[in-house]
C-alpha cells in the first residue's frame, strides 16, 4: 500500500463521512459546514491524485459556494438551528433503496471492469497547467466558450427569476385614478 | 496500482449514492440541491481518477471536470433564484407544499 493510497483512503473516508453528516444533522448551518468539509476533502483527493490545479480550484470554489449556501439555508429554513428537532425528510425507505442501488451498481462496475494497467507517473503541476490551458484554448475551445455563455445565461435567468413580479395592470389603474 | 483507481471509483460511487438519497429524501429545496452537489462531486472524483490513472496524457479529462464544476455553480445560482421566487410567492421552500407545480 503506497503513501498515495493511504492519503486517498483517508480523504475519501472524510468526504463520505461528512457527506453522511449533511443529511443526519438537524442544524442547517452544521449541514452546510459538513458539505463544505466533504467538498474540501474531495479537493484534497484531487491534490493526492496530482491534479493540483483542479484541487485548489475545488477547495476555493466550494468554500465560497457553501458559505453562500449556509446564508440561504438560515434565511429559508423554518428551523435553521435544528433546536426543534424537525424531521424534514420523506419517502425514506425508497430513498435509501435508490441510493444504495445506485452506489452498488457503480461499485460493481468499478470492481468487475478490466481497467488495464494504471499509469505510474504524471507530469509536474506546471506542465499540467500549461497543457490544460492549451487544451482549453485549443481543441476544447468551443466547449469552454459554451460554458462561459451558459454561465452568463444562468446569471441573467437567476436574476430575472428572483426579481419580484410587478403587477402592471394594478399599477396602470393606480396611475389612472391619480 | 489498479487498486488505487478502484479505491477512488468506490469513493465516488458512495458519494453518488449518498447524493441520490439526499436528493430523493429531503423536503427542502436547498437540501435537495445539497444532494445534487454530492452526486456531481462523486462524478468529479471518478473523472479525476480516470484522468490520473488511465489517461494522464489526455487533458480533455480535466476539461470535463471544469465543465462539471461549472454545472455545480449554475445549479446553485438558478436553484437559489427559484428558491427566492418560491419563498416570495408562498413563504416557504418546502417541496411538499409545492404540489401546485405538478401542472
Amino acid at each position: 500500500m503506497t503513501v498515495q493510497m493511504i492519503f486517498l483512503a483517508f480523504f475519501g473516508g472524510a468526504a463520505v463521512w461528512f457527506g453522511v453528516v449533511v443529511f443526519r444533522t438537524h442544524s442547517m448551518v452544521r449541514s452546510a459546514l459538513a458539505l463544505l468539509f466533504s467538498q474540501t476533502a474531495i479537493g484534497a483527493m484531487f491534490l493526492v491524485m496530482q491534479a493540483e490545479f483542479l484541487g485548489v480550484l475545488q477547495i476555493m470554489m466550494m468554500a465560497t459556494e457553501m458559505s453562500i449556501m449556509a446564508i440561504f439555508m438560515v434565511m429559508f429554513m423554518m428551523d435553521p438551528g435544528g433546536l426543534g428537532g424537525m424531521d424534514m425528510s420523506h419517502q425514506k425507505r425508497f430513498s435509501i433503496g435508490a441510493g444504495v442501488s445506485a452506489a452498488v451498481v457503480a461499485i460493481a462496475v468499478a470492481l468487475l471492469s478490466d481497467w488495464g494497467p494504471a499509469a505510474e507517473q504524471v507530469v509536474d503541476a506546471e506542465a499540467q497547467t500549461r497543457a490544460l490551458g492549451m487544451e482549453l484554448l485549443g481543441r476544447s475551445m468551443m466547449i469552454f466558450e459554451t460554458a462561459g455563455i451558459t454561465i452568463l445565461t444562468a446569471m441573467i435567468a437567476a436574476t430575472a427569476v428572483a426579481i419580484p413580479v410587478q403587477n402592471l395592470s394594478s399599477k396602470d389603474d393606480k396611475e389612472a385614478s391619480e | 496500482m489498479t487498486m488505487i483507481l478502484i479505491l477512488a471509483l468506490v469513493t465516488g460511487a458512495i458519494l453518488f449514492g449518498i447524493g441520490v438519497y439526499g436528493a430523493l429524501s429531503q423536503t427542502n429545496l436547498v437540501m435537495i440541491m445539497m444532494g445534487v452537489e454530492l452526486m456531481l462531486a462523486g462524478a468529479m472524483v471518478n473523472l479525476v481518477a480516470f484522468w490520473r490513472f488511465l489517461h494522464p496524457e489526455a487533458y480533455s479529462g480535466q476539461m470535463f471536470v471544469l465543465v462539471v464544476m461549472t454545472v455545480m455553480a449554475l445549479e446553485m445560482a438558478v436553484g437559489f433564484g427559484v428558491a427566492i421566487a418560491r419563498f416570495r410567492a408562498k413563504g416557504s421552500v418546502e417541496m411538499e407544499e409545492a404540489e401546485d407545480l405538478k401542472g
